[in-house]
């Protein structure tokens, strides 16, 4: 089972070496995607999404496949946001990105190598409940810092760090059970964080959470943001939430999945939901879901 | 105030209504009884009044049922006997029902042959366990343990394979797998419900007790209550009963303390509820 796994990855791999020869022909020969604006801090591309399509086995033979060979580049420290109804996905999408799911046909790739498994510098923020029960606020942080080899000794500092970069310092002891819902997330984006992940994949993070709360959270996750750059694949159904975050906005419509709109804010944070050019947006990404 | 003082505070007192309700309930129904008897309405021999329960228990503690055999006696070979099947029954339980829980393959296997066991009613294996083990000690510690090996088991199984994927998924993504997956992850979330098996297992075990007694003895609770039925003594009978009935309550006490300690992190909440 280990033998076929590494012949595998070692097929994929020199795959994608000859397909990233390819790629460079072409971008010689494109001109570069026109981006409305957006800043980025470099052009690099951080992960490359190459036509890929999936089907889950449960799918009836003549159903659009959840995803249909979608592509799309996210350039290094670009915090995108991927828009759409469910089931439109969005969700198959990040756990692709994630290594948690295998695409049917088509890769990802992050730093051109394929992404086969989770993990690797990869931290993802689920919904809700994904924190350890068991452990407190700062063991679950521990947790994952210890998985990437952090020495017990520094562990306790970064945790600290973490948590109160997150807003949380004095909650440390806690168990997730004595934290609210938005304290529980804060608690996960700083366990990702542990991770010292140069990919942030966050699935709908503050779904669960009342409005206020969530307003809150988005403005904490961009203070965070600005501290610690990564690039940021942010999943969503809330338009208002992706155009108070998103460099880049990717709406989605579903079966088969696809992205139907891509457009980037260069608008400075924070913004304002009554700024003309928020409205404007919006009112183009409405009708890019009708 | 934080949230958990609230709710520490909020929790303390229902443990004070949580005990005397109760109690004011069992005094009540006990002085209903007493006076029902008292005017007739029901039969001494049928339903001994408490006011005589008392006496024979006295009688019980003092003289011993049968005489010489006192109650301390009782308890103790009682106890002796569901804490060896038990222990055994867990012991064994635990560890099967880790990996078949965690191994997809060996639940497709053994699913049926558990739901079988478990089926099994513990007593009709009564005469195949005194062919097996004789009329000795070790009959009633078979069947016993039999009794909470299969719901042991199946909880132990079912906890592994509730554990919620969520986590799995999360401890994944920082690159845990494999045998470190299931030791720092499923284990500690399958917890809580292996300690809920653990408690409805040691009801069967005093469940089974009775009838594991009914053979070759004449000490334990359980032949106390069979000898005194024989002898039409339905007072110590009841003595009995009610003595394996508090014996249960204060296990089933002493397991959710240690279940407290061991999992700070359950809230009483949601400890109650499972």
């Amino acid at each position: 089972m280990v033998v076929a796994d590494l012949r595998h990855q070692r097929e994929r791999t020199g795959w994608r070496v000859m397909s990233t020869i390819a790629r460079h022909d072409e971008s010689s020969v494109l001109p570069p995607r026109p981006t409305s604006g957006a800043q980025p801090d470099t052009d690099r591309i951080k992960i490359r999404i190459d036509a890929v399509s999936k089907t889950f086995d449960t799918d009836a033979a003549d159903m659009p496949p959840v995803l249909g060979q979608l592509s799309l580049d996210v350039r290094e420290n670009e915090f995108i946001v991927l828009l759409g109804r469910s089931g439109c996905g969005k969700t198959t999408l990040l756990n692709i990105i994630a290594g948690l799911e295998v695409a049917s046909r088509g890769a990802v790739h992050v730093d051109d190598v394929v992404v086969v498994r989770p993990g690797q510098g990869k931290g993802v923020v689920f919904q809700q409940g994904a924190l350890f029960p068991w452990l407190t606020a700062e063991e679950n942080v521990a947790f994952s810092a210890k998985s990437r080899g952090v020495p017990a000794k520094e562990r306790a500092a970064l945790c600290r760090e973490l948590l109160s970069l997150v807003g949380l310092a004095g909650a440390e002891r806690k168990y997730p059970f004595e934290l609210s819902g938005g304290m529980q997330q804060r608690v996960a984006i700083a366990r990702a964080l542990a991770l010292d992940p140069h990919i942030l994949l966050m699935d709908e993070p503050f779904g669960a959470l009342d409005e206020l709360t969530r307003i809150e959270m988005q403005n904490e996750l961009l203070r965070v943001w600005a501290a610690r750059r990564k690039t940021v694949v942010f999943v969503t159904h809330s338009i208002w939430e992706a155009l108070m975050l998103a460099d880049r906005i990717l709406v989605m419509a579903a079966r088969p999945g696809r992205i139907v709109l891509d457009r980037g804010i260069a608008l400075p944070r924070p913004r304002s939901r009554t700024d003309a050019e928020v409205i404007a947006l919006y009112e183009a990404i409405w009708a890019s879901l009708q | 105030m934080t949230a958990a003082s609230v709710a520490a505070r909020a929790s303390s007192a229902r443990d004070w209504r949580g005990w005397t309700y109760p109690l004011l309930v069992i005094a009540a129904v006990l002085a209903a009884w007493q006076a029902a008897v008292m005017a007739g309405l029901l039969r001494p021999i049928q339903f001994p009044p408490p006011l005589k329960l008392a006496s024979s228990a006295v009688e019980l503690v003092r003289d011993g049922y049968p005489e010489g055999i006192g109650l301390a006696t009782h308890v103790g070979i009682t106890m002796q006997r569901i804490v060896l099947g038990y222990l055994a029954a867990v012991a064994l339980a635990i560890p099967l029902g880790l990996v078949i829980g965690w191994v997809r393959v060996l639940d497709d296997l053994t699913d049926p042959v558990i739901a079988f066991g478990r089926s099994v009613a513990t007593l009709s294996l009564l005469p195949l366990a005194v062919v097996w083990f004789g009329t000795g000690e070790a009959a009633k510690i078979f069947l016993i343990g039999y009794g909470c090996f299969w719901v042991m088991l199946s909880n132990v199984v079912a906890a592994v394979k509730s554990v919620d994927p969520m986590l799995i998924r999360a401890a994944r993504t920082m690159d845990v797998s494999g045998v470190a997956l299931f030791r720092q992850v499923a284990l500690p979330a399958a917890l809580p419900r292996i300690f809920a098996g653990a408690r409805v297992a040691l009801g069967v075990g005093f469940m089974v007790i009775v009838g594991a007694e009914m053979i070759g003895t004449i000490r334990g609770l359980g032949a106390l209550i069979m000898e005194a039925r024989t002898f039409y003594r339905t007072d110590i009978t009841m003595v009995g009963m009610a003595v394996i009935g508090v014996l249960g309550l204060a296990i089933a006490v002493g397991l959710e303390r240690i279940e407290a300690w061991l999992m700070p992190w359950q809230a009483r909440e949601a400890r109650r509820r499972t």
